[in-house]
């Protein structure tokens, strides 16, 4: 058992920051990694602010997972419209889509209608190199943590429709999943997007 | 949150604290960012002893004077052994995400008629439960569950106090750590009846908690019984002691008046109803019974985690069901 300073795997030069977080970000080559028993460096993505977006800027990390959904059968007490399966192409019972799910600490209920939000209505944004200096939410959800998380946006999505659900049968395929870093701006009402 | 431990920066020695089970910390002197790296994956944590023999003493006398003990057992009980030792536990968070779906079945009645209505329930769970469990045999400590997180505590052993083997894995551990989860999530949710499931558990990184336990032995009237105490808190834990008779004595006659009663029914009602008048006679029959079996070896009083537990009001209900399994002993419920 022992502690250990982290130090980039690319240029070796240790990580320091202000808060604790699972993704550690070097500061002199921008290379961002994670520790899991090994050493693994992250491909990440990161939007860009809509030049309009006021101050107070922080970027809020996400996995995003592209993936196959397969409903097979749903049932539902009191009715209501197929949100996933309107979603997929006409008469079809399956298609792809990317899975969204917030990687960051966050209040329960936010967690659960930032990910139903951005997975049913992708966010645009442009992407660019660094963060500049803008600070970072630090991520607390690992990478498989996350693709099971997948499954429980997909039954959430069916389940938050109107009517109560009864029974649902489908299959999900992840194929990747890819850390992305979306621009937000800390409001009175919390997190508003900004890209 | 869980149990928090100290340590020291590995780059500028600055004293810091990491939360158990977490693997990540930045040091607030020079802002490095450090990692935890546990032997095969558990972080080994001990609890300081905060509390002397004396305390131990003391906590357990004030102890005997609680609830339906013997009366004269702060008088007349004579601590014989009094010592520390650490109790291995395993211990970790688990955070459930997921839909339990399903319905409730509600009765009504408007007089005529009684219907029952199927209420349809989707119930989300997104929370964290903490699990902790023992990580040796305990003997006959009634000790199961870790009760206090709060202390001081260290990433290596104090080393004060002798210290139980730890006998049990890690991947037990973890695999009854989701049981757990599973269990009270699905007690959280209250749908009755469940028609579909989807819930994901995810536990933290495993830890092996030391945690110091005082044990008193003590004799009452040539008996011989014992409690633990807390080490952190000071605290007692779980114990035996003897019962109070005259307490004792009422229940018995309550006991045996219902079983008459019952029995005394059974025959009058013998006339009318044959089936019923065999049902009462014999519950009647087995509560006697069983009140004689639960006194004649003495009562007892017990707190914590024991397998056989001594007296309990609860447990004059459930004598009559052990008694049909002829699993009532003579003495057994008193002795340690
Ligand atoms: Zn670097």
């Amino acid at each position: 058992m022992q502690v250990i300073q982290v130090k980039c795997p690319k240029c070796g030069n240790p990580i320091y920051s202000k808060q604790k977080d699972t993704v550690f970000y070097c500061t002199t080559c921008g290379t961002m990694h994670i520790r899991n028993g090994g050493v693994q460096v992250l491909d990440v993505e990161i939007g860009d602010f809509n030049k309009n977006a006021p101050q107070d800027r922080v970027y809020v990390p996400f996995w995003r997972m592209y993936s196959t959904v397969v409903i097979n059968n749903v049932r539902s007490e009191g009715g209501g419209f197929q949100k996933l399966t309107s979603w997929f192409r006409e008469g079809d019972n399956s298609g792809n889509l990317f899975i969204w799910v917030p990687a960051s600490e966050m209040e329960i209920e936010r967690f659960k209608n930032m990910a139903m939000d951005f997975t049913l209505n992708p966010p645009p944004y442009n992407t660019r190199m660094d963060f500049g200096t803008v600070p970072r939410l630090p991520t607390v959800m690992r990478q498989e943590e996350a693709k099971e998380m997948a499954d429980f946006v997909v039954v959430t999505i069916e389940a938050e429709k109107p009517g109560v659900l009864q029974y649902l049968d489908y299959t999900l395929t992840v194929h990747d999943a890819k850390l992305i870093y979306l621009p937000f701006v800390s409001t009175q009402q919390g997190l508003v997007p900004a890209f | 949150m869980g149990i928090e431990v100290g340590l020291n920066c590995p780059a500028c020695s600055g004293a810091i604290k990491v939360v158990e089970g977490e693997t990540t910390v930045n040091c607030q002197y020079c802002g490095s960012m450090l990692f935890v790296e546990g032997d095969a994956g558990v972080t080994t944590i001990s609890f300081k002893n905060m509390i002397t023999r004396e305390t131990a003493v003391i906590s357990s006398a004030s102890w005997w004077k609680k609830g339906f003990k013997a009366r004269d057992l702060k008088r007349v009980g004579q601590v014989t052994e009094c010592y520390p030792i650490y109790i291995p536990f395993w211990s970790t968070t688990t955070r459930v995400a997921g839909w339990i779906c399903g319905y409730e079945e509600r009765t009504h009645s408007d007089g005529k008629r009684t219907y029952t209505e199927r209420i349809p329930k989707e119930e989300l769970i997104l929370r964290d439960y903490r699990f902790s469990e023992i990580a040796c045999d305990p003997g006959d400590l009634g000790i199961r569950k870790m009760r206090n997180i709060d202390g001081e505590t260290a990433l290596t052993d104090f080393q004060t106090i002798p210290t139980f083997e730890s006998t049990t894995s890690k991947d037990d551990a973890f695999a009854h750590a989701k049981e757990s989860a599973m269990a009270n999530a699905r007690s959280d949710a209250h749908v009755p009846h469940i028609t579909f499931e989807n819930v994901h558990v995810f536990p933290e990184s495993m830890s092996m908690v030391y945690y110091p336990i005082w044990v008193v032995r003590y004799t009452y009237r040539d008996r011989m019984y014992l409690n633990t105490v807390d080490g952190v808190t000071g605290s007692v834990l779980s114990g035996r002691a003897p019962g109070d008779p005259l307490f004792q004595s009422l229940a018995v006659t309550a006991g045996t008046s219902i079983g008459g009663l019952l029995g005394a029914t059974g025959i009058i009602v013998a006339s009318s109803s044959g089936e019923v008048a065999i049902g009462c006679f014999v519950v009647g029959l087995i509560i006697m019974v069983g009140t004689y079996l639960f006194f004649r070896g003495g009562s007892e009083i017990t707190e914590g985690d024991f397998s056989d537990r001594g007296f309990k009001l609860g447990d004059l209900k459930n004598v009559a069901s052990q008694l049909t399994q002829g699993r009532v002993g003579g003495n057994n419920w008193g002795d340690i």
